[in-house]
């Protein structure tokens, strides 16, 4: 194998890594509350900023993670108590509302922090590169504790949808939303909950996001549409199925930027439209 | 009824007289104020068409529009194709497009179809900022010059541009009225109310729906070539996120029912966009807060306004003979529950 092929295969993985982390949070929002929460990609970019202002501020990069992912935390929720709780039901007006909130997210971030490209230090304790044994290939240390990231969160998220009463509340609502609600569990609660959530790992992604990419504005709907594409594959509301979306959507897109830069984004058309035509509920999504 | 007919010829009558004198008796600022509104406008309709017929929100209506655009600025700069065929062939590749892609969304309903067309909508916009040897990236094509008609060149005469715009605007207004009014039309409303009832009744379900979604592309592609000849550039933000969801707000704005209220809210957002532009860089800001304080608090728009007090004045001039056929148009924002 040649080193770009090598290289790609590599950055793949943590692209997919950082898709992961963006696309669970949407996609359990998404099977709960049936609303597409198109604000996502306005969350990773606006907590990526937010990291940064943190990490410049006191020079700690967990607590810029934390900050960033809090901070969208809170506008999650105060979106979902505020905005979308006045349209619940119609899924339809509530996928909008998020949608004119991105906008607003978009150009308040553009009014803060400008439009030139910034990037996140990677804290001194990531930084450096490894040589890969085997191969003898160097790779950035910090992409690599991404891929560990990302497999941690997985399994944080798995066992807490699996092993937790919360989680398991959570994916009953998933399966069957009028059956937990006529059990007296507050729906509402679980909502805002799950929202919140969301909203967290939108944010830990854009600061992850921005320390190994770059932060400019434009990137909320470049990540959006990614994630987009990611659920479309993989399916809504399956964790196995974000998994695979990830490494498909993060795979094709490094090898196309690798081999052809100028249809690196478009190519992802041929994934969607494949799955599309055979399974349109997605590859392990559950016919709707 | 009959009665409520004889209005509605007078004022369309009247109108398009009006419409036809703008050149002689509006300011230069007026007629390009127009020519802009009717090109956009053009894409508002293929989206309403899509929303108030079918009941889906498309968010890549915009990518039909930019294609013709794109392709009348290609064959022309590059390869100085003169004027008929640029326009054609792009029109054409948009609808091709929009027969491809058609086949992937008509596969889904509601929101999916709005996720769907925001990906395949981002996907063309990628297409055109990244494709750099084509599409000569963000900067995009300039120099595309409009074509001389009957040896009147539109490119020099605002006001021989706006009649040539303005006769395939008409056409277009009368394509989709007749289209609404049509047996085709009424089969897609009986599709919005009741997919499932339509198939069991024989129609060939999905061939309308696709047929719909082709029909909207030829509108937006429509639109496209006359922005490429009025502004003279076409670049990205054609085909972006940004147009589309400014499409869409002109169609809340206007109200999703009516063709008129297509061209209104163009119309008002259009303005809007000029007043703001003079006093403030915040413009996506302020579209967006209207956005979510439209979709909040009035998903009918300001024709739906305009509707109800078109009908009153009606019902006070000629009696009671007001049509009360609002109840079943305005299902488009409950049919998604």
């Amino acid at each position: 194998m040649s080193f770009l092929v090598i290289m790609s295969l590599l950055n793949g993985l943590t692209l997919a890594a950082l898709l992961f982390i963006t696309a669970s949070g949407l996609t359990l929002s998404f099977s709960l509350m049936r609303v597409v929460n198109l604000t996502h990609g306005a969350l990773y970019m606006a907590g990526g900023f937010i990291g940064l202002s943190v990490i410049n501020l006191t020079g700690g990069w967990l607590l810029a993670l934390l900050a960033g992912g809090g901070v969208m935390a809170v506008i999650a929720l105060l979106e979902e108590k505020f905005l979308l709780r006045w349209a619940r039901g119609n899924d339809l007006i509530e996928t909008l509302i998020s949608l004119s909130v991105a906008i607003i997210i978009g150009d308040l971030v553009l009014v803060i922090w400008g439009g030139y490209p910034k990037t996140i230090e990677i804290p001194a304790m990531l930084s450096g590169i490894w040589t890969i044994p085997v191969i003898d290939m160097v790779y950035p240390i910090f992409r690599i504790f991404m891929l560990g990231l990302a497999i941690l969160i997985i399994v944080a998220l798995w066992f807490f949808l699996k092993k937790t009463n919360l989680g398991i509340t959570i994916r009953a609502g998933v399966d069957n939303f009028e059956m937990v609600s006529a059990l007296g569990i507050n729906v509402r609660r679980l909502f805002t909950i799950v929202f919140c959530l969301s909203g967290f790992l939108a944010g830990v992604a854009g600061v992850v996001g921005g320390t190994f990419m770059m932060l400019v504005v434009g990137e909320d709907w470049r990540i959006l549409t990614l994630t987009l594409i990611v659920i479309i594959i993989g399916g809504m509301g399956s964790l196995g199925g974000t998994i695979v979306g990830a490494l498909i959507t993060g795979l094709i897109y490094s090898f196309a930027t690798a081999y052809i830069p100028e249809f690196s984004l478009f190519i992802l058309f041929l994934p969607v439209a494949v799955i599309l035509s055979i399974r349109p509920q997605g590859l392990f999504g559950k016919k709707v | 009824m009959q009665f409520s007919h004889l209005p509605k010829t007078v004022v369309l009558l009247s109108s398009l007289a009006i419409l036809v004198a703008v050149p002689w008796i509006a300011s230069d600022y007026f007629v390009m104020m127009c020519i802009r509104v009717m090109y956009f406008g053009m894409l508002t309709l293929s989206l309403c068409f899509l929303a108030g017929e079918l009941g889906v929100v498309s968010l890549m209506q915009a990518s039909f529009f930019g294609i013709s655009g794109y392709f009348i600025a290609i064959l022309q700069t590059r390869y100085q194709i003169s004027f008929p065929i640029p326009p054609l062939v792009g029109i054409g590749v948009a609808v091709l497009f929009a027969a491809l892609t058609g086949l992937l969304v008509i596969r889904v309903r509601g929101i999916y179809f709005l996720m769907l067309t925001l990906v395949l909508g981002q996907l063309v916009w990628a297409l055109a900022s990244q494709w750099a040897s084509v599409t000569r990236g963000d900067s995009g094509i300039t120099d595309i010059f409009a074509p001389v008609i009957f040896g009147i060149s539109t490119e020099k005469s605002k006001g021989a541009f706006y009649f040539f715009e303005l006769f395939f605007f008409c056409g277009v207004i009368y394509f989709l009225a007749a289209l609404k009014r049509s047996p085709f039309g009424l089969m897609l409303r009986g599709i919005r109310e009741s997919e499932s009832r339509m198939a069991m009744l024989g129609y060939p379900v999905s061939l309308l729906r696709y047929m719909a979604f082709i029909f909207t592309a030829f509108v937006a592609a429509m639109g496209g070539v006359f922005f490429a000849y009025f502004t003279g550039l076409i670049n990205p933000h054609s085909v972006s996120l940004t147009t589309n969801v400014e499409t869409l707000l002109s169609a809340i704005l206007g109200g999703i029912q009516t063709l008129f209220g297509a061209i209104l809210g163009t119309a008002i957002l259009k303005i809007l966009d000029v007043v703001l532009s003079g006093i403030t860089q915040r413009y996506l800001l302020i579209m967006g807060i209207l956005f979510l304080i439209t979709i909040m608090f009035a998903p009918k728009g300001a024709a739906g306004a305009l509707k109800r007090l078109w009908d009153s004045v009606v019902s006070r001039v000629f009696g009671s003979a007001a049509p009360a056929k609002g109840a079943t148009d305005d299902s488009f924002l409950e049919d998604t529950k």
